[in-house]
This record gives structure tokens, sequence and C-alpha cells, in this order.
């Protein structure tokens, strides 16, 4: 995987005491709009190769939105906009040369509720391989089920490729989101709250996965739950009211965090 | 706590009320529909044999079919099927796709929900100014042209609304594997929407199939079996019409079978529709 040196400027972000770390995305001033509504407020932030970062933060302190930048996902709609710069590898993905759907081939999303699209198992993962990969039969199969056991999915399914997606369980979707999201390669993984809708022990599963799948993507994860951003992840950004307040190791960000408010909401004392 | 406070005495006698005149309606409204059905039933019956689908329309006073309407009006309806739908389908995809935020989408809706309920005379009327004139005679194209006219605003309705229902989240998820757009609109969101399109579809074959208005100007009608689309065409609508206001009894029964027939095409897409749609928009 092509990762750039860390060049001086990065130095001003990194959190200290981390070593052997190179910076995959960086974030440079980055405002967002929906509209006139200003929801990022000039972050900036490095996203590490082979790591876990997590956003946390209050409902509606743009850590989704955050997300939402990084694959250009909001291009979708009309009337919001990015401002500032979001290096991948050194290449600012938001200007306007940007191919977005080859950006979202190397950047792949997974999201809130489970979202097979409405074919079946074998075919929600193989379709995302044929876009941009000519392969033989065989070789597509080869994928396909490696992805499914990349995401602890293979056993539960490998009886049944041929039934539709929809069919599995939600925790089982969700697995299926993830291996559909492995299964083109991407070099980063963004996760928006990928646990929310699902049961403790779909939930266990999925942050086990999130711990394997980090020893080859920069992995991103936007949630809600204080306890999992601290099991799952290696650096913790908190954000607030559409600012970033303090990004660190997750070690120091839930033991020794420097900033009143994010002692305050890790504590549980507001949000 | 007592249950029988004056409060919820009286609670409970306007729901009595309430429930009495909502199944008061319920029972006349469906009252004048078996009715409608009875007659039709009664006096279609008996009319009904195997002569109905294998003679042409006969003379007063003859024995005959209705095969030549019956042909008719299939060749009709599909190809007005045929013209109307791939045009449904593409506006419905822009509106709900392409051009959701765009105000030519409010402008086309609007106008395509007037089309909607435009009275279908108006439709016969002008595809008369616009195709019968100039070619100087009824023709079996006019016809289907017509019918298509109708075809359309169902089918961009139906299109825009189930390709509406399907989540954004789908889109960004098919998106976020570098799926463009028009990939994702062919492979994900159709097949997402495909059982509310079929119905749409359906819903405009049963809409047009007893439609009258629009043909007399157009495909006219034609007593003898023809299916040159150069020349008028008989259709079931027409027959019935010009058979159910003539003084011939045996006509007049014709009228009756071929109004059963219809009706029993329509009832029978009908259902087709609702189990399509039973299975609901994503399985």
């Amino acid at each position: 995987m092509n990762t750039r040196t860390v060049i001086a400027s990065d130095i001003l972000h990194r959190p200290s005491g981390v070593a052997d770390v190179t910076e995959k995305v960086s974030i440079r001033d980055l405002s967002f709009y929906y509209g006139d509504n200003r929801a990022l407020k000039g972050i900036s932030l490095p996203l590490y190769a082979r790591k876990v970062s997590a956003f946390i933060g209050p409902s509606g302190c743009g850590k989704s939105t955050l997300l939402r930048v990084l694959n250009r996902i909001y291009d979708l709609y009309p009337r919001q906009r990015a401002e500032g710069e979001v290096l991948l590898d050194g290449e600012d993905i938001l200007s306007s040369s940007q191919d977005v759907n080859l950006l979202r081939a190397r950047i792949g999303m997974v999201f809130q509720k489970p979202t097979p699209f409405p074919m079946s198992i074998y075919e929600n993962i193989a379709f995302g391989i044929r876009l941009y990969e000519r392969l033989s039969r065989a070789e597509v199969d080869q994928r396909v089920e490696s992805a499914l056991r990349r995401a602890a999915l293979w056993e539960e399914v490998k009886n049944k490729l041929g039934a539709n997606g929809l069919s599995l369980s939600g925790g089982q979707q969700q697995r299926l989101c993830i291996a559909r999201t492995v299964a083109v390669r991407p070099e980063v993984i963004l996760l928006d709250e990928p646990c929310s809708a699902l049961d403790p022990i779909s939930t266990a599963k999925i942050e086990e996965l999130i711990d394997e799948l980090k020893a080859d993507y920069t992995i991103v994860i936007v949630t809600h739950n204080m306890q999992q951003a601290a099991r799952v992840s290696d650096f913790t950004a908190f954000m607030y009211l559409g600012e970033l307040i303090e990004f660190d190791t997750t070690s120091k960000m839930f033991t020794t965090p420097s900033d009143r408010r994010t002692q305050d909401y890790i504590t549980g004392r507001f949000g | 706590m007592t249950i029988a406070s004056p409060v919820y005495a009286a609670r409970r006698r306007r729901n009595l009320i309430a429930m009495g005149l909502s199944i008061a309606a319920t029972l006349f409204g469906l009252g004048w529909l078996v009715l409608i059905l009875g007659a039709l039933l009664w006096e279609g019956f008996s009319g009904l044999s195997l002569r109905v689908f294998t003679e042409m329309t006969p003379p007063p006073g003859a024995d005959g079919g209705l095969l030549n309407a019956i042909i008719g009006s299939l060749i009709l309806t599909v190809l007005a099927v045929l013209i109307g739908t791939p045009i449904g389908i593409l506006a419905g995809t822009y509106m709900a796709e392409y051009g959701r935020y765009d105000r030519l989408t409010t402008v086309v809706r609007f106008i395509n929900d007037i089309l909607l309920s435009a009275p279908s005379i108006v439709v016969g009327l002008f595809i008369y100014e616009v195709m019968v004139r100039p070619m100087g005679h009824f023709s079996g194209w006019a016809g289907a042209v017509a019918l298509s006219v109708i075809v359309i605003p169902v089918v961009v309705r139906t299109t825009e609304d189930m390709l509406t229902l399907v989540p954004d989240q789908l889109r960004e998820a098919a998106a976020s594997v570098g799926m463009p757009r028009s990939v994702m609109i062919t492979r994900i969101a159709y097949r997402a929407a495909r059982a509310g399109m079929i119905t749409g579809v359906l819903l405009a074959v049963a809409r047009i199939s007893g439609e009258t208005a629009p043909l007399l100007f157009t495909a006219l009608n034609n007593q003898f079996w023809s299916v040159n689309l150069n020349a008028p065409i008989a259709s079931l609508p027409a027959v019935i019409f010009q058979f159910a206001l003539s003084p011939y009894q045996d006509w007049q029964k014709l009228a009756w079978t071929g109004a059963l027939v219809i009706t029993f095409t329509v009832l029978l897409l009908s259902v087709v529709a609702r189990a399509l749609t039973a299975k609901g928009p994503s399985s």
C-alpha cells in the first residue's frame, strides 16, 4: 500500500509520543456547508495508515458529516459543499478533477443501517468486484469467498450464496456490507455507527472484525458508544458543535484528556 | 379508577355513532358496485360462448362473436404500452434520480398530474388534430398513440413514486463501492423498485383497456377483420359503445358479453398487480 512519508507540517497535528505511523489521509482546514449552514468549522486532522481512528461527540457535532466528506458521498446531494483540503496519499480529493467513483472504490463505506443490495448474497459482493476488474468466474468466486471469510460470514452463508441478501439477520447483513466493502479492496474503510442497529453479540463480532481488518486498512469509525471507541480505536477525535476539540491516542483521550469538554463528555456529564 | 365515568361513556357513544356511519357509508358504496357487477354477470354470462372468441362481429340478426374487436384491443393496448412505457419510465427516472431537486421536476410533476386526470376525450380530440386530420383517415396508429398518451402519465407517476421509495441509504451504499450513477439506477434502484414499476404498467393497461373516448376519434371501429394499423381498427370498447346503443337485441347481448370480458381482464390484471405489490418493493 502506498503511503506518504511524514513531512514536517504533519508533526504539528501529530499526538505526542506516537511513533511508527504514516499519514494516509490529511484533513486540512476543512469546512462543510449544508446550504448556508456551516456544519464543520476548520477541521484539521491526520488519519494514520493501518490504524483505527474513532470520531466521537454528541449528536449533531459533525462527526458523520466529516466521515461523509472523506469519500465525497455528499456529492449526491445539492447545496452541500466542502472547503479546505483532504489529502489522500498527498492528493486533494476535494478537487474537481477527482473522479468520485474511483475515489469511492478506494475509500469504502459501511452505514448505520445494513444496506444489502436487492440481489443474492453472492451478487452483493461480486457486483462491486466486477465494476472495476475483469476477472474469470473462478477468480470472482475466490474473491467472494475470501471477502466473506474476512467478514466472518462465510461459515454461515456458504450453503446459501444464492439466497437474497435481505433474507439474512441484521447482524449478518451488516457483515455482508463489510464483506462487500472489503471485496473491492479499498485502502480506507469508513464506518458510520456500524453497530447502532445491532445486538451485543453481532456488535462484538463486528468489533473483532475491525481489529483484524486494521492490519491491512486505514479505518475510521463514527460511534456514539464510548466503550466501543475505547475498545476498537487507536486514535480518537472528539468533536463538538462542528469543531475538533481534541485529537489524541485513544488511551490518552480516555484517561487524561487535555480539554475540559472532552473530559465532561467522556465521563457522561453532557452529550 | 372507575371505567364507567361520564367522560368515557360519552367517548364510547361517539365512537359507536362514528363507526355506525362508517359502516353505512361502506355498505352504500359497495352496494352499487355489487349491483353493477351483478348486472354485468347476469346479462353478460348468458352470452358467453366459444363463438365470442372465434367469430367476427356480426351484422344485426346474424350470429357472431367479438374476435376482431378483441384482437384489435390487444394490438392497440400492446402498442400503446410499448410506446408509453419507455417514455414514462425514462421521465420518471429523471424526476426521481437525476433531477429530484430541480425546478423542472416540479413543473413536470405538476403537468403530469393534470394529464393524469385529463378527460380522455380531450386526448382523443388532440390526436385527431395532430394525426388523423393530417393523415386524412382514421387509423390503428392514431388509436395506439392516443392510448399511449394516457399510459405515459400513469407510468411516470408510479415510476417516480416507486423510485422515491428506494431508500437514499441504498443509493449511498451503491455509490460507496464506486458504482457510477447510471449503474446504480439500472442495477440497484430499478431492481429495488421493480414490483412497483411493473404494477404501474399493469395499472396503465387496466386503465386503457376500457377507454372508449380516445378511440372514437382515432381508431374509429371496424366491422370486419383487420389488423392493418393504417386503417380503422375494431376495439372492444368501441364495439360495446356501438352495439349497446343499437336497437338490436343480439347486438346488445354481445355488448354485455364484451363488457364482461373487459371487466374480467382488468380484474385479473389488478390481482396480478396486487400480488406483485404484496411481495414488497425490495424482494
